[in-house]
């Protein structure tokens, strides 16, 4: 990867987003805006409370309003059907209800007015249990059990490291420093609420359109669900219409999705489900709540002796995959700085809350928080200038951590001095106004969390020049697409409109694990790439008779097939496929690509080389605090990271830009509240995310570490801007009036308790 | 989300809106701007069979000066308040209020000053879905007899986050309030009831058809606390008017402080607005003092229902009104030359 | 209650339609005139997805009723093109970045395009205060404000904005 961003051609430039048009004139087609011929509605009905059991249901009144097809209570939902990472998750509750968010009956009519009327009418008496809502609450002995076929609300994950010696390395520590850290809900608030619509052919395959960010994944428990309603060897298809937002919340199957199919196999009708922003707030999941204990040390010199954090995850009542997040958090722990002695140990404990599931960083953030902020602690402790004490423990390239991670490229020295610069830039000290960082860790080449960790591309070129390329990889506005289209035109000569990007449907594109752990730049990329590959040498070798020249000294540019020096032996690549295409025993040139990365699965301990490649940044915050009413407001903000090569500017400053604003949302503004299992602010107005008012301007700038393992060099960066970011705002916050902040956010009443108690 | 089912009428005139008023009864509801009346139409917290829109009615957007007043036509869009000279130059805190309410393309052109003077009490246990509310016993506002807010209230406790109402109290408003052959004029700040449920002291065959601010050659401000600068109801919020004497320049002759989003209604705190009476306009001390006797006075009426913490929202009483005191005292002065 | 007939104005072409009382401009835009650009996001006035033009000015679709849009003039984002032809608030927002998942553009294009009507160089705190009352959780705003910023304005120092394209006014 020696090549220069000046001598690309597509790559590294700021192609604006394929499908812009198409949303900017209101023509984007997503969940909302389908409607097929004989089209039902379906609705849920979910839980009056937390934790209770089912007495009764009685569900004629609503199978009598004229307008309902069907009423589905769950019993009439397969025993088998179960949902999740555990299998723990009816799509319909039967006996028990485990949190507000349980669906107890759904209905399908000829429009949603109906449908509402309906559950309604469907009449169910309870027997209220009493629940348990705090995670470290629901450990204790006789705490009541979220689900009685456990003996234990703590799940029976193996979420612990333990390498180097922690407790040696405490002895000869000179400075050790112990805190206890918080992060409530927060939840991913896409634009574009959940819907799925699920219709049966006559021969009874399944046709689901759906917000999903793993389209293949999803046909496999789809095809489970089918399984389980007695219809063998049907098949699934699984489209997906334009998404409006994922942020990690369509990384599982969910109950709407199976219960739209429940229904449609019922009335034998297409029937769609969508959610309003209630719902969406209600019955979608959250980031996992979190409690860290954390005690970190470092030698006299700042160097650190020891990391050892005991972490307690808000599960909620049922297990999505979400529950792995320790397996990433383990990232940041052991391997963000270096340090030799590790030790983590997570719980996952069943509450009566709703359940937490993957969200952008998934995991990295809560960590990080706990070990960013508890560093500055320890830097002070050691009397060291915090930018220097991670300087002394920065990651370094080529380089193992003890978790077995092979730092290969590390931009982390380059992003410490950028934030470095911005932040002691400017004038004197402000009363009030204060400056902090944190830094990260991210796969930036995928993360081998499922058996598989890749993505196929299938290539195929017209006579016009032209490519489609069907992609396993999913763009849900990320930009996957223009990624796929910028690596194909750069490799073939083309120009990144020549290429149309497939990345819908599940019958015309390859497998792909699912567009999360920011791999769809790495994998996505690499596939496509892969697939060029093989079609440009195909190419080559026609060319090469054609123009009698070894095959390799053909070159692409400008939609020119050339011989360089040569002027004779040129012709524009559409004559060329034609040439191909229209000869005696003519060839159309098409190609496929599997992509798998070189990263590796877990072993028993834990260790491993779970990315092929990682992401490294710096965030670099200057606030402003209102000492009278104890509001934060964040002044200059930088974003540094390590991006190997940026494929497209542009999308990546949007990538980062919205992670950071999502970051700052959690860092002092965001909170799903919860009363006693209830979410009570479930609307836009009582959940406060930033509005463009509120928002700063952020600065990105990127260091290209081109790695060799990347397409053209480039990592992920989907997820870091939103994982350092709260600790970055913890750390300004103390240095601009001396209180730590340990529980998200930091809210304005936060902020003034903790003045009122440092001042007295 | 959908609408319950109701009749739309409209009106072309006054005279056909309080017709019809007068005959309807408590099922009818005015739709001015529907910012604050059609979320509560979809959240289900009324199911009005009848609407009047007072969409034809023109005759009510003004904002004039007359004899020594500012009169506002209650139609008028918030955003013809913000954009008014005479508003911004002796009703500053209204205009601080207005532009502080929603956002531009939410309120600002659709929503109306009368509807949010209008706007009815919040409270976080009672502004939910209807589904949420059918899980639980019905609270007082909702028909039922308990409060969620406060333990064993025996009334509701819903609280007044109008921005506008804050302002115009403090503004010494007086509204004028029109049924079928007659209307009234009632002072704003005895325009409450002090009950959550219907906060309003007006019947249901009346129509809010304007505002008057009087003149009065003194100065006022508006300081509000939210979360976020657009789109959030204040947590809590302050309007203070002061006038300084003709004879002694630096010395306040009138002063009115008014407390919002800690109550049922805003809070007219007499006794402070009172202590303020020939002190010096530039004696932040007595400000200070002023601002906490404010607080003290304010917190008893607050319940823990609009979000942040009680204890916070009380504390920042006496901070907003500070700083309300400094705006206009600032004012007057600039004003004095 | 029945369905009556009446007569809008949407995007200078007049449509009847048949509407209940309680039907919402929203609604009536995307379920009977097909109009889907406008979209429903929160239902309740916040998040600004459904904004559209009454008379030149924004509202929100979701609480306006049909039958208090009779007699205006509505915009929606499928009218602010010319036929193909993007208008320069469209372009800029493509050229800057300021689409991702495309869901509240639509929202946001109308309350810029209301803006620019009035103020065509705004500078970043009017665009943002302009703004105030439409969410987005994709970009963190940055690029939106910029495409506002320069739609009619293009800056020289700004990488996407194309100064060599037709003058804008």
């Amino acid at each position: 990867m020696s090549k220069k961003n000046s001598e690309f051609s597509v790559v590294g430039k700021r192609i604006p987003k394929l499908d812009a048009a198409q949303k900017a004139m209101g023509r984007a087609e997503y969940i909302q805006d389908i409607k097929v011929p004989g089209m039902l509605y379906g609705r849920i009905l979910y839980s009056k409370y937390a934790s209770a059991k089912i007495i009764k249901i009685d569900i004629s009144k609503a199978v009598a309003l004229p307008g309902v097809h069907t009423v589905l209570p769950g019993e009439d939902v397969p025993e088998k059907m179960k949902m999740g990472f555990y299998k723990d998750n009816p799509p319909i509750k039967k006996d028990k209800v485990c949190s507000f968010r349980d669906e107890v009956a759904a209905v399908a009519a000829i429009n949603p007015e109906i449908a509402k009327k309906a559950l309604d009418l469907i009449e169910i008496e309870y027997e209220e249990q009493i629940g348990i809502f705090d995670p470290e609450k629901a450990m204790e002995k006789d705490a009541p059990l979220v689900h009685e076929h456990t003996k234990s609300n703590v799940l029976k994950l193996p979420w612990n490291i333990h390498y180097g010696d922690v407790d040696k390395g405490e002895k000869e520590s000179a400075f050790v420093v112990e805190d206890r850290f918080t992060t409530t809900g927060v939840t991913h608030c896409c634009m574009g609420t959940s819907g799925a619509l699920a219709l049966f052919d006559a021969t009874e395959n399944l046709t689901v359109y759906t917000n999903t960010q793993i389209p293949s994944l999803a046909q496999k428990d789809f095809l489970e669900t089918l399984k389980v309603l007695g219809l063998k060897n049907k098949r699934v298809r699984v489209i997906k219409p334009i998404i409006g937002g994922g942020f990690g919340s369509k990384l599982d199957t969910y109950a709407y999705e199976h219960v739209a199919i429940l229904l449609a196999y019922k009335c034998r009708k297409p029937v769609k489900i969508v959610f309003d922003r209630v719902e969406e707030f209600k019955a979608t999941s959250t980031r996992q709540p979190t409690v860290t204990y954390i005690k970190q040390g470092c030698d006299k010199n700042g160097k650190l002796t020891f990391r050892d954090i005991r972490m307690v995850l808000d599960n909620g009542a049922y297990t999505s995959w979400g529950a792995t997040t320790p397996t990433v958090m383990m990232m940041p722990i052991s391997s963000l700085y270096r340090v030799k002695n590790v030790r983590y140990d997570a719980k996952c404990v069943y509450t009566n809350n709703t359940y937490s599931q993957a969200m952008r960083g998934y995991g990295n953030p809560q960590a990080t928080f706990a070990i960013e902020s508890n560093i500055d602690m320890l830097a002070e402790e050691a009397g060291i200038d915090p930018i220097e004490f991670r300087r002394i423990n920065q990651n370094v390239p080529n380089e193992t951590t003890p978790q077995d991670f092979k730092i290969t490229t590390c931009g982390l020295a380059e992003c410490i001095n950028e934030v470095e610069k911005e932040l002691k830039s400017g004038t004197a000290k402000e009363k009030g106004v204060g400056v902090g960082m944190a830094s990260l860790i991210h796969v930036g080449g995928g993360a081998r969390i499922y058996k598989s960790d890749g993505c196929g591309a299938i290539l195929k070129m017209d006579d016009y020049g032209k490519v489609d390329i069907f992609t396993g990889g999913t763009d849900m506005g990320q930009g996957m697409d223009n990624i796929t289209a910028q690596i194909v035109a750069e490799e073939l000569g083309l120009s990144a409109e020549d290429i149309n990007v497939v990345h819908t449907d599940t019958d015309i594109c390859p497998w792909d694990v699912g567009a999360h752990a920011s791999r769809s730049t790495f994998v996505a990329g690499n596939a496509a790439l892969g697939a060029a590959k093989k079609v440009k040498q195909k190419i080559q070798e026609f060319a090469s008779k054609f123009f009698d020249v070894p095959a390799k000294e053909i070159q692409f540019k400008d939609k020119l097939v050339f011989v360089p020096g040569d002027q004779e032996k040129s012709m524009p690549i559409d004559k060329l496929l034609r040439k191909a295409h229209f000869s005696q025993n003519g060839t159309m040139l098409m190609a496929d690509y599997f992509y798998d990365p070189d990263n590796e699965s877990f072993r028993k301990d834990f260790k491993c080389n779970l990315s092929a490649t990682y992401t490294f940044g710096v965030h670099g915050v200057k606030v402003k605090v209102d000492e009278e009413t104890g509001k934060v407001e964040v002044l200059d903000y930088i974003a540094a990271h390590d991006v190997g090569q940026a494929i497209n500017p542009l999308l990546l400053e949007g990538q980062v830009y919205g992670g950071v604003l999502m970051g700052l949302g959690y860092a002092l503004t965001e909170e799903v509240v919860q009363k006693n299992g209830e979410n009570m602010n479930a609307n836009f107005r009582d959940y406060k995310l930033f509005t463009a008012k509120d928002a700063v301007n952020i600065k990105a700038p990127v260091f290209e570490t081109a790695d060799e393992a990347g397409p053209f060099g480039a990592k992920g960066i989907g997820e870091p801007g939103c994982v350092p970011t709260a600790p970055a705002v913890a750390n300004a916050v103390y240095d601009a009036v001396g209180v730590r902040i340990k529980d998200l956010p930091i809210t304005p009443e936060k902020v003034l308790a903790a003045l009122k108690e440092k001042n007295g | 989300m959908r609408l319950p089912r109701f009749e739309y009428l409209e009106p072309s005139d006054l005279e056909g809106v309080l017709n019809l008023l007068a005959t309807q009864g408590d099922d009818t509801k005015i739709l001015a701007g529907g910012t604050d009346l059609l979320v509560r139409m979809k959240k289900g917290l009324l199911k009005p069979k009848t609407l009047i829109s007072l969409k034809a009615l023109n005759e009510l957007s003004y904002i004039n000066e007359e004899d020594g007043c500012i009169k506002i036509g209650a139609r008028t869009p918030i955003a013809d308040i913000i954009a008014s000279d005479l508003i911004q130059k002796e009703a500053f805190a209204l205009f601080e209020a207005c532009e502080k309410i929603g956002a531009i393309s939410i309120q600002h052109y659709r929503g109306t000053i009368g509807g949010n003077i209008l706007q009815d009490n919040r409270c976080i246990h009672y502004n939910q879905s209807e589904f949420h509310r059918s899980g639980r016993q019905p609270c007082h506002k909702d028909g039922g007899k308990i409060c969620y807010a406060r333990d064993e209230a025996d009334r509701c406790n819903s609280t007044c986050q109008s921005d506008g109402a804050t302002a115009l109290m403090a503004l010494g408003a007086s509204i004028t309030l029109a049924k079928k052959g007659t209307e009234r004029v009632v002072e704003i700040a005895n325009f409450y009831t002090t009950d959550g449920i219907m906060p309003f002291a007006m019947e249901s065959s009346e129509l809010l058809t304007e505002i008057v601010i009087s003149i009065q050659g003194g100065k006022s401000s508006y300081k509000r606390l939210a979360y976020r600068s657009a789109i959030d109801y204040p947590i809590v919020c302050a309007g203070v008017f002061l006038s300084a004497s003709d004879t002694k320049k630096d010395e306040i002759e009138d002063a009115r402080i008014v407390v919002g989003a800690m109550g049922r209604s805003p809070l007219f705190l007499v006794q402070e607005s009172f202590s303020l009476k020939g002190k010096n306009l530039n004696d932040t001390e007595v400000f200070k003092k002023v601002a906490d006797s404010s607080m003290n006075s304010a917190s008893t009426f607050a319940v823990h229902n609009v979000g942040s913490t009680l204890e916070y929202r009380c504390v920042m009483v006496s901070e907003m009104v500070l700083q309300a005191l400094k705006g206009a005292a600032q004012a007057v002065v600039a004003a004095k030359g | 209650m029945e369905k009556i007939q009446i007569t809008l104005n949407i995007n200078d072409k007049l449509c009847e339609v048949m509407v209940y009382h309680n039907d919402t401009l929203l609604e009536v835009l995307r379920d009977e005139l097909d109009l889907t650009g406008s979209k429903e996001s929160c239902g309740e006035g916040v998040c600004g997805s459904c904004t559209i033009h009454m008379d030149g000015k924004p509202v929100r679709s979701c609480l306006t009723l049909a039958m208090e849009a009779v007699g205006t003039k509505i915009r929606t984002v499928e009218g602010l093109a010319n036929g193909d032809e993007l208008s320069d608030l469209q372009q800029s927002f493509i050229d800057h970045g300021a689409v991702q998942c495309g869901f509240c553009t639509s929202g946001m294009l109308m309350s810029a395009d209301a803006l620019l009507k009035n103020n065509p160089k705004p500078d970043e705190k009017t665009v943002r205060k302009a703004l105030g009352g439409n969410i987005c959780r994709c970009t963190g705003y940055a690029k939106i404000v910029e495409a506002v910023a320069h739609a009619c304005n293009p800056q020289d120092d700004c990488p996407d904005c194309k100064t060599d394209s037709k003058v804008r006014e």
